[in-house]
C-alpha cells in the first residue's frame, strides 16, 4: 500500500489528516521477547505436540498402540499413503475425491442460493412465496439427509453432492439476504437524490453493498461443506479423506484416522484461503488502513 | 456580488405543506431564490429543517403546494437537485474520484465531459492526491468533503445542504465555509444552506430565511449584503448575527 502516504501532503494541514504507521522501537530485552507474538506463538504451538507426543507415549490415557499415534507416526503415516495406494488412489486422490465434492456441491449451491437470497430481499413476491418452505426446512441439520439421499441417489456421488448442496445452501441464502436488507438506507437516498432510477440503486448501492456480507456466508458454506463430505463419507465411500478415516479405524491405525483428520483441516483451509483470496480481489475497498 | 441587476428568479416554492398524519410540520411556506443565489435557513432545533429539505428534494411527497424549477415542477429525474447530507454519504465501494463523479455517471454524461469537471473540481477541493482513496481510508470530515465535491459536480440546479458541517471541529469548519463559498463563486450554483449555528449562516450566504417552530412557517427574511471575505469581527456582521438570534429565540 503505497498511495495512503501521498494523501498526507495536500491536505495534513487542513484536515489534520495523518496517515502512517508507527512502529514503536524500544530496547531489547528480556520481557520484550517473552512478551512477543511470534514468540508466544512457538511456545503454544511447541507446548502442544510435545503434550500430544507425551501422552502418546506414557500410554496415560490407555489403550495400547491403538489409542493414540505420535505426531511423527501420523507424519510416516500420510507419506505412506502418498506412495502406497489405499483403495486404488494414493493421497493426493482422496484429497482431491473429496475437495472435488466439496467444490461442486458448494458451486451449485452459491450459484442457486445468493441470486436467490438477492432476490427474496429485492422483491417481497418473491420473498413471500421462498420463505416459509425456507424456514420450513432451514432448521433441519444437513446429514440427516443422508439416508434419504443414498435411498434416492445410490451410493454414489451424486448423494454426497447433494448433501453439501443442502448444507450450504442455507448460510448462502440467508447472508445475500441480509446483506441487501442491512444496507444503509441513506445510500439509496445518495442515488435518488442524484436522479438515479431503481435499478442504479440495485447495480451500484444493493450488489456492492451485499458482497461483504455474501462472501461472509461463502466462508460459513465453505466449512459446512466440509463437514458434510466428511459425513457423506463415513457413512458410505470409496474413495475421499473421510474413507481414509474409517479405513483407519476398521484397521485399528490411530496414525490414519489421525492423518485423515489433519488433511481434512488442511485442505479446508486451503479452500478457505482461496474464498478469501477472491474477496479481497473483488472488494478491494474493504481493506483498512494499515495500524489505524 | 450580484445587486441591482437580480438575475431570474430559479426556484419557485408555492404553498408548501406537510403533514404526518395529524401532525402539520410545514405550513403552506411560499418563497423564491434566485438563480446562483446561496440562501441559509436557520430555526430552532425540532423545527422541521430536515422534512423542509426533504420535502423540497422530492424525497418525501409534499400534502400540498408544489416546488417548481426553472417553471417546472421539481423532479430529480429531470432536474439537477443535489443533497449534502448531515452524515458523509460516501459509496464505500468507490474511490474518492469515482465518488465524485458518480452524479455524473448517473446523469449518464459522456466520459469525456466527467473527466475533465473531475479534474477541475478534485483540483479546487485539493482533493487530487487522495483519488484513488477508498473512504474507509480517510476521515469522516474528508468524507463529506467528497459529498459536498459530488453535489457540485452535477451542476445542480438547485444544492441543497442539510447541516454538512454540524459534526465538525472550529477550525476545520472555518477552512470548509471558505472552500464552500469560493466552489459556490466559482460554479455558479443555487445554494440553499440548513444549519443551525446562526454565526455560519451569516458568514455563508445572501441571505437568510428564518424558520419558526412547528408548524413552520417562514418567521422573518433578512438579506446579507456585506462584502467577502466576511470579517466575523465586523460591527455589521454582529448586528446581523444578533438579530437572527433574536428572531430565533423562543425562550
Amino acid at each position: 500500500m503505497s498511495q495512503e502516504a501521498t494523501c498526507n501532503a495536500a491536505s495534513s494541514s487542513i484536515a489534520n489528516e495523518t496517515v502512517g504507521q508507527v512502529v514503536d522501537r524500544g530496547p531489547l530485552n528480556l520481557a520484550r521477547i517473552l512478551t512477543n507474538r511470534w514468540f508466544l506463538h512457538t511456545v503454544s504451538i511447541v507446548a502442544f505436540f510435545s503434550l500430544w507426543d507425551w501422552l502418546a507415549r506414557s500410554n496415560v490415557l490407555g489403550g495400547g498402540s491403538s489409542a493414540l499415534a505420535r505426531p511423527l507416526e501420523v507424519l510416516e503415516q500420510l507419506a505412506v499413503l502418498t506412495r502406497e495406494e489405499l483403495a486404488e488412489l494414493t493421497l493426493w486422490g482422496h484429497v482431491w475425491a473429496s475437495t472435488q465434492r466439496v467444490v461442486v456441491g458448494f458451486s451449485i449451491a452459491a450459484a442457486i442460493a445468493v441470486p436467490l437470497g438477492l432476490f427474496m430481499a429485492l422483491n417481497r413476491y418473491v420473498n413471500a412465496i421462498v420463505k416459509p418452505l425456507f424456514d420450513l426446512l432451514k432448521p433441519m441439520p444437513p446429514i440427516s439427509w443422508i439416508s434419504i439421499s443414498i435411498l434416492w441417489f445410490g451410493i454414489g456421488e451424486t448423494s454426497k453432492v447433494f448433501i453439501i448442496v443442502l448444507g450450504t445452501f442455507v448460510p448462502c441464502l440467508l447472508n445475500a439476504y441480509n446483506g441487501v436488507r442491512l444496507v444503509e438506507p441513506e445510500l439509496y437516498d445518495v442515488v435518488r437524490m442524484l436522479g438515479g432510477r431503481r435499478r442504479d440503486e440495485i447495480l451500484h448501492v444493493c450488489f456492492p453493498a451485499s458482497f461483504p456480507a455474501i462472501f461472509a456466508g461463502l466462508q460459513i458454506s465453505l466449512s459446512i461443506a466440509w463437514t458434510c463430505v466428511l459425513a457423506a463419507e463415513l457413512v458410505s465411500a470409496r474413495s475421499g479423506l473421510g474413507y481414509i478415516i474409517v479405513q483407519g479405524m476398521n484397521l485399528s491405525q490411530p496414525a490414519m484416522v489421525i492423518g485423515g483428520m489433519a488433511v481434512i483441516a488442511a485442505a479446508a483451509w486451503g479452500t478457505t484461503l482461496l474464498v478469501t483470496a477472491l474477496e479481497r480481489k473483488l472488494c478491494p475497498w474493504k481493506r483498512k488502513i494499515a495500524g489505524l | 456580488m450580484q445587486d441591482a441587476a437580480r438575475p431570474r428568479t430559479k426556484i419557485e416554492v408555492c404553498n408548501l405543506t406537510k403533514r404526518f398524519g395529524e401532525l402539520l410540520v410545514l405550513d403552506d411556506i411560499s418563497f423564491s431564490v434566485a438563480e446562483g443565489e446561496f440562501v441559509a435557513i436557520v430555526g430552532p432545533t425540532g423545527c422541521g429543517k430536515t422534512t423542509f429539505l426533504n420535502t423540497l428534494s422530492c424525497l418525501l411527497p409534499a400534502s400540498n403546494g408544489q416546488i417548481l424549477i426553472d417553471g417546472t415542477p421539481a423532479n430529480p429525474k429531470r432536474h439537477n437537485i443535489s443533497y449534502v447530507f448531515q452524515e458523509p454519504t460516501c459509496l464505500p465501494w468507490r474511490t474518492v474520484r469515482e465518488n465524485v463523479a458518480y452524479g455524473m455517471e448517473v446523469k449518464g454524461r459522456p466520459q469525456k465531459d466527467i473527466d475533465e469537471r473531475l479534474d477541475h473540481i478534485l483540483n479546487l477541493v485539493g482533493l487530487t492526491q487522495c483519488a484513488n482513496l477508498y473512504p474507509n481510508q480517510i476521515s469522516a470530515s474528508m468524507q463529506q468533503r467528497i459529498a459536498v465535491s459530488r453535489a457540485f459536480a452535477v451542476d445542480p440546479d438547485l444544492l441543497l445542504m442539510d447541516e454538512p458541517y454540524g459534526q465538525l471541529d472550529v477550525k476545520l469548519r472555518f477552512y470548509l465555509e471558505d472552500e464552500l463559498v469560493s466552489l459556490w463563486r466559482k460554479l455558479q450554483s443555487t445554494v440553499l444552506f440548513i444549519t443551525h449555528n446562526i454565526e455560519e449562516a451569516v458568514y455563508v450566504s445572501e441571505r437568510i430565511l428564518v424558520l419558526s417552530n412547528k408548524p413552520t412557517r417562514i418567521k422573518a427574511e433578512v438579506k446579507v449584503d456585506l462584502p467577502r471575505p466576511r470579517d466575523f469581527m465586523d460591527p455589521e456582521f454582529v448586528r446581523i448575527r444578533e438579530h437572527v438570534t433574536d428572531l430565533i429565540r423562543w425562550w
